[in-house]
């Protein structure tokens, strides 16, 4: 019961934006488009290694374009895993801001984000330090609470309608004594066709992008490098539902032995133009 | 004769701003593309069926701020894409616009879109006409 309490709490905003970016990990230059929001359902699982148990992990993320270069988000998680149980796993605010105004070789933006997550948390948005724990119970993860303050530089270029994109991750948890924490995803992707087409057709090429991303954690300063830490190569492939919807798909191969086998992330966009005008007028004085 | 005039110009202003249309928009002088970029040709300029792909871009990225019509929005301070003072820049300079964006005034930059979308939608503008 609780479980369907959650995926229906999760997935509420389906209902029907523009070709997003098909990644699930990385980052690139482009910001929500001032007054947009975007309501996003998205969610993690994996094929578990023998011992471990299936779990789902589905979040849902706010995203509002403040104005042309700085966008924020808020993100609420959740978990459920076979055989133990359902929780909300926490929340996330993160904000990021572009500060060349114009398009570069190289287009950085700066992302600060803090987490109130558990360590029963298994979204995986972002992989830093070392491999999450999969093998513990719910019961015992969901004490362990991680107030997290993460930074990255997001590097991105577009050449030639590739998008190629680099995202280094530094973290600090304040409530337990990890370090900092240091993580990477590296992404490139491109639409399948480049030509709009008059009509509005739902299956043409343009509708899509397809890409691939590597994404894993660098250890930290107790102990940089590979050592017990996961890493993923997943191609990833964006459709264009509709004017305002995209759906999204990515098939994670694990690349080192505290990775899962496979990860498979599902994600669910819709957006709403102008929202920030609309909201703005009702609160107006009536005329 | 100059009160003639100043009159129509406050009426034509009026008529504007009720409408929603912004006509007294004015240019940002310091958003200029760089020479070489504003001479560059439209690669799709001999293929005018691509400005129909170009109105549906419009009316999926654009029409939120610069209205179905690319008339403007005063409340967004958006650019009336049917000024002569827009008609008259370049394809090149319409592209550079579309792609960079000016991130001060509020316009974003679409280079996500791909390179002959961007042109697709520089087609379409030069389609945009005053009502008669």
């Amino acid at each position: 019961m609780r479980t369907a309490i959650l995926v229906v709490a999760l997935l509420a905003p389906l209902s029907g934006l523009a070709q997003e970016s098909p990644y699930f990990v990385t980052y690139d230059h482009h910001m929500e488009e001032p007054g947009n929001l975007e309501i996003e359902t998205q969610s993690t699982t994996d094929v578990p290694r023998a011992g471990q148990k299936y779990y789902f992990a589905p979040w849902t993320e706010f995203e509002y374009g403040v104005t042309a270069n700085w966008t924020t988000e808020f993100y609420l998680d959740g978990q459920t895993t076979a055989n133990d149980s359902t929780i909300f796993t926490g929340w996330r605010l993160e904000n990021r801001y572009r500060p060349l105004k114009r398009e570069h070789w190289v287009n950085p933006v700066l992302y600060l984000e803090y987490e109130n997550i558990n360590e029963a948390d298994r979204i995986q948005k972002e992989l830093e330090g070392g491999a999450p724990d999969v093998s513990s119970p719910n019961a015992v993860l969901r004490r362990e609470i991680d107030r997290e303050l993460e930074t990255k530089l997001i590097l991105s270029s577009d050449y030639h309608d590739w998008n190629l994109a680099g995202n280094f991750i530094a973290a600090k948890n304040f409530t337990q004594h990890e370090g900092i924490e240091f993580g990477y995803s590296l992404g490139f992707s491109r639409p399948l066709a480049t030509l709009a087409s008059a009509t509005n057709c739902r299956f043409c090429r343009e509708n899509f992008s397809a890409g691939m991303e590597l994404y894993g954690g660098f250890g930290s300063t107790l102990g940089f490098g590979f050592h017990d830490t996961a890493h993923y190569a997943a191609p990833v492939i964006a459709w264009a539902v509709s004017d305002n919807a995209t759906l999204r798909f990515s098939a994670g191969a694990g690349l080192t032995h505290e990775s899962s086998p496979v990860l498979f992330r599902f994600g669910y966009s819709y957006e709403i133009q102008g929202f920030g005008s609309k909201l703005s007028q009702l609160f107006r004085g009536k005329q | 004769m100059r009160a003639r005039l100043l009159t129509m110009s406050c009426l034509l202003a009026l008529l504007a701003v009720s409408l929603g249309q912004n006509m007294l928009y004015w240019p940002d002088p310091t958003w200029r593309a760089p020479e070489a970029v504003s001479a560059k040709p439209n690669p799709l300029a001999h293929k005018p069926w691509a400005a129909a792909g170009g109105k549906k871009l419009f009316l999926r990225s654009c029409a939120e701020c610069h209205d179905k019509d690319g008339n403007g929005l005063v409340k967004k301070h958006s650019a009336d894409l049917q000024l002569p003072v827009v008609q008259q820049q370049s394809d090149g300079a319409l592209f550079w616009k579309i792609t960079n964006g000016n991130t001060g005034r509020g316009m974003p930059s679409f280079s996500k879109l791909p390179e002959l979308e961007r042109w697709q939608l520089v087609l379409f503008i030069r389609t945009l006409k005053p009502a008669s």
